[in-house]
């Protein structure tokens, strides 16, 4: 009796061992992303991120996010953070000592955080998530697409993504035959022109507002730098306003007091009442985040529908 | 005489081609026969005009603060960029900006000259404490110092989030002047004037302590009214337009290796010079990348530090 009950524990104990070993070999999982390849054991419980569109996607799914940049939380997202949350260090600077002391089951890094994958990786299994401005919208859709495998919420990914191409589909019917585009940054009462390899760039490439320019040099945060006459002589039917003052945390109404002239008051877009002030945040900081990119898909459609 | 009237002639005819550079269309001989239309004027009233009238005023008082600040500190290689002045500018403006964003411009330009005050006589209170008087080491000092001064200033932006603030205000830039906007530098002028009308003094204290004691005059009182000057200057500038380096240290240089070192005689060649220096780089930066702009304090640095160089190298046979 003992003796049977002892060799059946053996059968059992070692059923369960076959059984579990190929489970636990199947879900290794081998992430591509913009850095190499990332090996991640399982679905990862503790999740830590240096960047706020990678939170913001994160969030989207219903991923719960442990640990979060320190600074610069853009508002559409702070009542999503959790208040226990870890705090691992600036947008450029992880604190990766806190980071190791967390015993993360992954990282995300992205765009300002990107390099920091160097030393982030001998220390927790990083992912990179850096998305190419040149087409933000595919770049958000195959992050989603991403995190769905990571965590095992392919569904939810699918369904997101299919939101973002319906919202797109709409904002480009709308935008349809409204003329011409042209972002605007604005920067410490100073003008800079966002084109179709910024930040933005959806406003040109995705939702397909021709550009009021030719061609704009996108190498600088601040966009190229023109007067107030360069943009009456431009004359665009549609203004999109990033305010970096207030995209990084200085008051808000800066960029309209700036505008606010006997020039671009002449403008075809100020006339017609064409000005619309994105959110600075989801614009400036958390670009390739998928709400962000949701709430200024909606600003659009609200400005050019309104 | 002769050559400072063809001076102004050159500062005339560089202001005018600025009122003419720009993306919308203003023809100078419609302008001049009044066939212009309305929309050409504008531009003209609104945008060309003020700006030109902002570089000519930004250039030839920031250029007659760094004379000045010469005359004081009684070296040849400083200038409001190099003994701090400038970094205390901006720390006092972001100070302001920060505790009173409410506060109109003018108050806060005046927080802002205070701290150009109070870091360019720190400088002065370092100075005296070191007792090599060498020509180099002096702006060596100021340049350390001014460092200091914006390591604090940009530890204080980057906590509050305002990095690229600080950075795009430091950078001079006059691509954002229209009418309405640059009006403060109009006291840079009234620092010019006040900086000729006291020109002999300068001169003497520039000759030292003893001698201006020795004169009769109060050589504190000299040099307050110039560290004010100096001061009031910067801050205007830097409020207006942004920082724009090298140029109070290379016109007085260029100006006394051709007329020496009467300031009676210098204050005009150096209100001209900083003009017409300041339009050339902004007429420059204008048409470089033409419709957009590169900012002068770029244009500036590259021009500035080229003829820097050349004064360096040049000093030891000028100087010994």
């Amino acid at each position: 009796m003992n003796s049977l009950f002892r060799s059946t524990a053996i059968v059992a104990a070692f059923a369960s061992a076959l059984s579990l070993a190929p489970a636990a070999i199947a879900q290794d999982k081998v992430i591509a992303h913009a850095q190499g390849e990332t090996t991640l054991s399982g679905v990862p419980a503790k999740v830590l991120t240096q960047d706020w569109a990678a939170f913001d996607n994160l969030n989207a799914l219903g991923v719960t996010v442990a640990g979060v940049p320190s600074s610069n939380a853009p508002s559409y997202l702070a009542d999503k953070i959790p208040a226990d949350a870890l705090q691992i260090g600036s947008l450029f600077e992880p604190d990766f000592e806190g980071i190791a002391a967390a015993e993360a089951d992954v990282y995300f890094v992205a765009a300002r955080s990107a390099a920091a994958l160097e030393t982030s990786k001998d220390i927790v299994p990083t992912v990179d998530l850096s998305v190419d401005n040149a087409d933000i919208v595919a770049g958000v859709k195959a992050n989603i697409t991403t995190l769905g495998e990571v965590f095992d919420l392919q569904d939810k990914a699918g369904e997101l993504n299919a939101a973002l191409d319906a919202k797109v589909a709409e904002v480009t019917a709308a935008a349809e035959g409204k003329g011409t585009a042209l972002v605007l940054v604005t920067n410490a009462g100073k003008l800079g022109v966002y084109g179709p390899d910024s930040r933005v760039s959806w406003v040109y490439n995705n939702v397909g507002m021709p550009s009021a320019l030719a061609d704009v040099a996108d190498g600088d945060h601040g966009g190229d730098a023109v007067s107030f006459e360069f943009l009456l002589e431009v004359n665009p039917d549609w203004v999109f306003v990033v305010d970096r003052d207030a995209g990084t945390g200085e008051n808000a109404g800066a960029a309209e007091a700036l505008l606010d002239n006997e020039l671009f008051n002449q403008t075809k877009a100020a006339t017609e009442g064409h000005v619309v002030y994105l959110d600075p945040q989801a614009a400036y900081i958390s670009m390739h985040g998928y709400q962000g990119v949701m709430l200024l898909l909606d600003q659009v459609l609200a400005g050019l529908n309104g | 005489m002769r050559a400072l009237i063809l001076a102004l002639i050159a500062v005339l005819a560089l202001a005018t081609i600025s009122v003419f550079v720009g993306v919308s269309d203003v023809s100078p001989l419609a302008v001049l026969t009044g066939t212009a239309d309305s929309r050409a004027m504008e531009v003209l009233m609104i945008s060309r005009v003020p700006r030109t009238l902002a570089l000519i005023l930004a250039g030839a008082s920031m250029a007659i603060a760094g004379l000045v600040m010469q005359m004081v500190v009684r070296n040849r290689f400083v200038e409001p960029s190099t003994t701090g002045t400038s970094e205390s500018a901006a720390l006092g403006f972001l100070v302001v900006t920060l505790l009173v964003p409410g506060w109109p411009l003018m108050a806060k330009m005046g927080v802002s000259a205070l701290f150009a005050l109070g870091g360019t006589a720190l400088f002065l209170r370092v100075l005296r404490a070191v007792p090599l008087r060498d020509v180099l080491l002096v702006p060596l000092v100021g340049i350390m110092l001014g460092g200091i001064i914006g390591a604090l200033t940009a530890f204080i932006a980057y906590r509050a989030n305002l990095m690229a603030s600080l950075l795009a205000w430091n950078m001079g830039d006059f691509s954002g002047v229209i009418r309405g906007r640059y009006e403060l530098l109009w006291l840079g002028l009234v620092c010019g004037v006040l900086a000729y009308i006291a020109a002999d003094r300068f001169t003497v204290a520039g000759m030292g302590k003893d001698f201006t004691t020795n004169l009769g005059l109060n050589h504190n009182h000299v040099m307050v009214l110039g560290l004010i000057i100096v001061s009031v200057v910067s801050a205007v500038v830097l409020v207006s337009v942004g920082s724009i380096p090298f140029l109070g240290l290379i016109v007085p240089n260029l100006v006394s290796l051709v007329i020496g070192d009467n300031m009676r005689r210098t204050v005009p060649w150096v209100a001209l010079g900083g003009a017409l220096m300041v339009l050339i780089c902004d007429i420059a930066g204008r048409l470089i990348r033409f419709p957009y702009e590169i900012p002068i304090a770029v244009v500036m640095g590259v021009v500035g530090s080229a003829l820097f160089l050349y004064l360096l190298l040049r000093t030891p046979r000028h100087a010994t």
